[in-house]
């Protein structure tokens, strides 16, 4: 990388960036609560909600190099578990968000173990498998009431700190409230992700990544590692899916399985950049409020439901991959943003 | 007892369709070494150009069969040219990623153009048959998919000659063993893969040709048919063609033995089920020769 400014300088300018960029996050709500655009809270809060999600596949399939395509069944077991001991046991919901997570990373480390023999494709086809058997067991278990779904009861009172502390909101401050909390998840995995990236676990994910063979040379154990990968992958989606299933107030099999909580977290990872931490966040921003626009401007037209935003995203993932196959986030935006400022880079950078 | 052999019966014949399905990805993936995720929308797509044809110009699906085989062989030539021979020496994750971003623009392109109806193939020489059987004891064989079958073991007995026992299928398997060793002796590597993803195009289109007459027509039909295709390569052990078929009449059996005892939602979570176990017990396949 060439920074062509002395380095307490471009540290400095950095500083500012991660505080406005801070900044915008926690006021952007404030003008549509006072406007009353609510809706565009909640593309708020799904940009937050996939970034995060984006951020928890970045682990698996970014830094320790196993595709995962049925996330989503670690999602579904942390709305349903949450759901569960609500309603039959009156949890709070942060206390049956933790329930949420240890259940769904138990379950995940049990199925992954076995299949991370599986290498490559084969590890992504068992994915696959396992959502698929996931489906099935979704529609018909009596338990989380098969494919007639589960409901939460509608919060009747309370501000917005007490919103806060049991994720439910009456009537209209709903928009705001869900938008701060997935802030606060959101949070909360950017740091837990940026403090495994620079612990030895991410060098061992990347190790095993890059040379399985090597990195098990020098002792370490691939397989405990890609479990360990997939289980954090697994807690982030759970959380995910907990912060949904209060935001739904329902669990639906066939909407909790959805394809879109595969899709979306891992376009987000490719589209910004595989493997970098803020990869998922930048392809977040991009695609969410795009398929969200097309869900708006289609919604009354004969294209409805005809799934184009998902062309779209094929056409994008197309693209990405046969020709920036590393992401937005790995284009030369430094030489670009010196020659905008009309400085050469201090030396040629060859990309 | 009887149950059970029908069962059998049945299975065997859908695992003949299975294994023209398989034995396209057993050329791209298992010969080729090339990832296709998009397999099953191809074979969505044969199975639309079946319904197409039948409903607006009245052709049979058998006859249709041969136009809807060569487009499709073309589409798989073009698919290699824009898009896989970009991916194919990158990194793997980048061939997963474009074949899945295939995926979802051909499938919901075809959602876009046909909505996600269900549609039937309701005149053709094989559903007029749907009445016909035959009786060997106590089981029931069906006449139309015995030969829907035998069509595909047909297809599939003509390209284990080609791929075996002619040049061109020594040449494309010389490619697959060592790419450059193979281009001193004079094989363009670029048209082997190229031919090998039409001829893996165009047999799955088959397979959806011919699945028109027994299954609903819609977008979302492929997935499945992928895994199970993924699922019976793996099991075959990759590359054999004669394997392939014979793990797809092992999948046959196992998911209609287990659809006759079982709710029908479980069929293929067994199947699934199956893959992952031999996966991990037996990775080089039930028939792998290494």
């Amino acid at each position: 990388m060439a920074a062509s400014s002395p380095p307490g300088r471009a540290g400095r300018a950095q500083q500012v960036a991660w505080v406005l960029a801070a900044l915008v996050a926690i006021l952007y709500p404030i003008p549509f609560e006072q406007s009353g655009y609510v809706y565009y809270e909640t593309v708020g809060f799904l940009v937050l909600l996939n970034a995060m999600l984006g951020i928890g596949w970045n682990i698996i399939g970014g830094w320790a190099g196993q595709f995962d395509f049925g996330p989503n069944i670690f999602f579904a077991t942390g709305a349903y578990t949450a759901a569960l001991l609500s309603i039959h046991f009156g949890w709070n919901a942060w206390l049956a968000l933790l329930g949420a997570v240890v259940v769904s990373v138990i379950i995940c480390a049990a199925v992954t173990y076995p299949i991370t023999r599986l290498r490559g494709h084969y590890f992504a086809i068992a994915t696959v498998a396992m959502w698929m058997i996931a489906q099935p067991i979704g529609a018909t278990w009596e338990l989380i009431n098969g494919s007639r779904g589960l409901f939460l009861p509608v919060a009747t009172g309370g501000g917005f700190v007490h919103g806060m502390l049991t994720m439910e909101f009456a009537g209209r401050g709903k928009g705001l409230g869900f938008y701060y909390l997935a802030l606060v998840l959101f949070a909360l995995t950017v740091w837990g992700a940026r403090a495994a990236e620079r612990s030895k676990l991410g060098f061992y994910f990347r190790a095993v990544r890059d040379d399985q063979e090597g990195a098990e040379g020098i002792g370490i154990d691939s397989r405990l590692y890609k479990v360990i990968a997939r289980c954090l992958m697994a807690a982030i989606f759970a959380a995910g899916g907990v912060l949904y299933c209060f935001w739904a107030l329902a669990v639906f099999p066939d909407q909790v399985l959805e394809v879109n909580w595969n899709i979306l977290p891992m376009m987000a990872a490719v589209v910004g950049g595989l493997g970098r931490l803020w990869g998922p966040v930048l392809g977040s921003i991009i695609l969410i409020p795009i398929s969200q626009l097309m869900t708006a401007t289609l919604g009354a037209g004969p294209l409805a439901g005809r799934g184009i935003d998902l062309i779209i995203y094929g056409a994008v993932i197309m693209l990405i991959a046969g020709w920036r196959p590393n992401g937005l986030l790995s284009l030369p935006w430094e030489r670009w943003a010196a020659r905008l400022l009309g400085r050469a880079p201090a030396q040629p950078v060859k990309s | 007892m009887t149950l059970f052999l029908q069962a059998v019966a049945d299975g065997l014949q859908m695992g003949l369709l299975y294994a023209l399905v398989a034995v396209g990805l057993t050329i791209i993936w298992g010969l080729m070494e090339m990832i296709n995720f998009a397999h099953g929308e191809f074979m969505m797509l044969g199975m639309f150009g079946a319904w197409g044809l039948s409903v607006s110009l009245g052709w049979d699906p058998l006859v249709s069969m041969v136009p809807l085989a060569v487009i499709m062989y073309g589409a798989g030539v073009l698919v290699y040219r824009l898009l896989m021979r970009r991916v194919q020496r990158g990194e793997i994750f980048t061939q997963i990623f474009a074949t899945v971003g295939l995926f979802f623009f051909i499938q919901n392109g075809a959602v876009a153009v046909f909505t996600s109806d269900y549609r039937f193939v309701e005149k053709s020489w094989l559903t007029g048959l749907s009445g016909a059987h035959i009786t060997l004891g106590d089981v029931r064989i069906g006449v139309p998919l015995l030969v829907g079958g035998l069509i595909a073991l047909a297809l599939f007995l003509i390209l284990y000659l080609l791929i075996d026992r002619t040049d061109f299928g020594l040449a494309l398997q010389a490619t697959s063993e060592d790419r450059d060793a193979a281009m001193l002796v004079g094989i363009r590597p670029q048209r082997m893969y190229a031919v090998a993803w039409g001829l893996g195009t165009a047999l799955v289109a088959i397979a959806g040709v011919i699945l028109a007459n027994f299954f609903a027509v819609y977008p979302q039909a492929g997935l499945s048919f992928t895994v199970l295709a993924y699922a019976i390569v793996a099991l075959g052990g990759f590359g054999s063609i004669l394997g392939t078929l014979m793990a797809a009449l092992v999948v046959g059996v196992v998911q209609s033995v287990t659809a006759a005892y079982l709710p029908p939602a479980f069929k293929d979570a067994f199947v699934f089920g199956s893959y992952i176990l031999i996966g991990l017990l037996r990775p080089q396949g039930l028939f792998g020769r290494f």
